[in-house]
C-alpha cells in the first residue's frame, strides 16, 4: 500500500491505495466517483476517458500511482455551482445520448479537445472521439454536439 | 491483477540502478498499454515480476532532440508527441504518421514509442518506418550503453536482444532528408484497429530519376527490415505507378520467399503488393489510385 496525493477535479485529495490499482478502481471504489464508468477494461471503448494534466487518457490502463502530483479531472468536475458544462447542456439539447452509459467519456475527450482546440473542425471532433464507443445512439448527434459546444461561451 | 510494487525513478541512473537491484524481477512500465492488459490477465509471461518500473517521470527518456546529424527520440516520448513532432513531420514524417495511427487519442496520449520497439509485437505501428530510416536503438545499464540496428534488436514476434538490467533509453536515426516518404496501414478501422499489415516507403527523386528508395514492410517478418531486392528495382529508374505495382509484387515475393507460402497469402499477397505500390505512390507525390 502507498500513499497517493494528487487534485482531483480541483481539490487536493490523498488516499492509500494497493501499487498495483488502476486509477479507474481508485476514482470509482475508493473515491466513490461512480461517473467513471469501466467498458471493455482493456483500452478500446473509452468510457473510462478522464483528463490528466490536460490529455484524455484510459483510467483502466493508468495505473493509480503515475498520477501523484498531477491534476485529474473526471465528468464529476465538469458542471460548476450547480450549472451543467457547456459540453454537458449540448450533449442534452442534441439528444446525444440513450442509455449514457459511454457519455461520461465522451464528455471528457471532448473537453480536453476544446480546452486545447477551442474551434475544432468537424474532422478533428471526428478524431479526437475515434477512442470513444456508443452503442446506441451513433455519432452524428455527438458530434453536432460537440460542435455547437464549441461555439457557445465556456 | 497482478500485484507488484511500483517503482517510480525520477532520473536515468536511479532507474539503471533498480533495474541492476531487481533485475530478472523487474518490468520497464511505459506507456502501460499493453502491460496494464498484461497484469490484469496476469498472463503467464510476466511470472517472476515484483517490480514495475515507470519510466514516464524520467526526463532523460522524454523528447525528440537532434545529436549532430542524427535525429534522437527518447524511448518514453509518446505517440501524441511523435505524431506532433514539427521536427519528426519536416524530416521524417512516415513516423510521425504511424505514431498517428496508433489507436486513438488516449492511447496516444500515454502510450509511447519505445514501449512499441521494446514490446516487438509484429504488428507495431512504427517497426517498419523505424526499419525503413535504418533506425538504430540505445540500450544502456549501470556501466556502459551500447547501440544495435532496430532489424538485429527485434530477434522475433515479441523478442528482443535487451538484457535483464538494460533499458532502452533512445531511438536514433539519420533523417531523410530530400526525401518524400509514406507510411500506409491496412486496418479493420482506422480508429483502434492494430495494422494487419503496413508499409512504410521513401523515395528521393531528382531530374526525373529515383535517386534513392527505403521500402519496409509491416507486419510481415519476424524483424522489421527493408527489402533491398523491391528498392533496386526502383533506382535509377523515373517513378511510375507501374514500377510501383512491379516493386509491390517484388515485396510480397520477398514474404513468401522468407514466410512460405501460408493459408493467409492469398489474400496478403495482393493486399501487402498494393500498400506498397500505394506508399510509393504517395512517397512519389502520383495520385494513389489508378487513374
Amino acid at each position: 500500500m502507498s500513499e497517493l496525493r494528487f487534485t482531483l477535479n480541483g481539490k487536493p485529495v490523498c488516499v492509500t491505495v494497493e501499487d498495483n490499482a488502476r486509477l479507474l478502481d481508485v476514482l470509482r471504489d475508493t473515491l466513490g466517483l461512480t461517473g467513471t464508468k469501466e467498458g471493455c477494461g482493456v483500452g478500446e471503448c473509452g468510457a473510462c476517458t478522464v483528463i490528466v494534466d490536460g490529455d484524455a487518457v484510459n483510467s483502466c490502463l493508468m495505473p493509480a500511482m503515475r498520477v501523484s502530483g498531477k491534476s485529474v479531472t473526471t465528468v464529476e468536475g465538469l458542471a460548476h455551482d450547480g450549472r451543467l458544462d457547456r459540453l454537458q447542456q449540448a450533449v442534452l439539447d442534441h439528444h446525444a445520448l440513450q442509455c449514457g452509459f459511454c457519455t461520461p467519456g465522451f464528455l471528457m475527450s471532448a473537453k480536453a479537445l476544446l480546452d486545447k482546440n477551442p474551434h475544432p473542425t468537424r474532422e478533428e471532433i471526428i478524431t479526437a472521439i475515434s477512442g470513444n464507443l456508443c452503442r446506441c445512439t451513433g455519432y452524428e448527434q455527438i458530434v453536432e454536439a460537440i460542435l455547437d459546444a464549441s461555439e457557445r461561451e465556456a | 491483477m497482478r500485484n507488484f510494487t511500483y517503482l517510480s525513478p525520477k532520473s536515468l541512473p536511479e532507474a539503471l540502478r533498480l533495474m541492476r537491484e531487481h533485475a530478472g524481477r523487474i518490468r520497464p512500465l511505459a506507456g502501460g498499454t499493453d502491460l496494464m492488459v498484461e497484469l490484469r490477465k496476469d498472463d503467464a509471461k510476466l511470472d517472476g515480476m515484483d517490480y514495475a518500473l515507470d519510466l514516464c517521470g524520467i526526463p532523460e527518456l522524454c523528447g525528440v532532440s537532434q545529436e549532430g546529424d542524427l535525429l534522437s527520440i527518447g524511448s518514453a516520448t509518446t505517440h501524441d508527441a511523435v505524431s506532433r513532432s514539427p521536427v519528426l513531420r519536416e524530416r521524417a514524417a512516415m513516423l510521425a504518421d504511424a505514431s498517428l495511427s496508433v489507436g486513438a487519442q488516449q492511447i496516444r496520449n500515454v502510450a509511447t514509442i519505445g514501449g512499441n520497439v521494446a514490446n516487438a509485437a509484429v504488428a507495431a505501428d512504427t517497426l517498419s518506418p523505424l526499419a525503413a530510416l535504418d533506425a538504430v536503438v540505445v540500450l544502456r545499464n549501470m556501466e556502459a550503453e551500447r547501440r544495435m540496428p532496430l532489424s538485429e534488436f527485434v530477434t522475433g514476434a515479441g523478442k528482443t536482444a535487451i538484457r535483464p538490467d538494460e533499458l532502452l533509453i533512445k531511438i536514433v536515426f539519420a533523417p531523410l532528408d530530400g526525401y518524400g516518404t509514406a507510411f500506409v496501414k491496412l486496418g479493420r478501422r482506422k480508429a483502434l484497429a492494430i495494422s494487419r499489415m503496413n508499409a512504410a516507403a521513401a523515395l528521393k527523386i531528382e531530374d526525373g530519376q529515383i535517386k534513392g528508395a527505403r521500402v519496409s514492410p509491416g507486419c510481415v517478418f519476424a524483424s522489421p527490415r527493408r527489402v533491398s531486392c523491391a528498392e533496386e528495382l526502383l533506382l535509377g529508374a523515373a517513378p511510375s505507378r507501374e514500377l510501383f505495382e512491379r516493386c509491390g509484387k517484388a515485396v510480397s515475393d520477398e514474404m513468401v520467399r522468407i514466410t512460405g507460402v501460408r493459408w493467409s497469402t492469398e489474400y496478403k499477397y495482393p493486399a501487402l503488393s498494393a500498400i506498397v505500390c500505394r506508399a510509393l505512390c504517395i512517397a512519389a507525390d502520383l495520385p494513389e489510385e489508378e487513374a
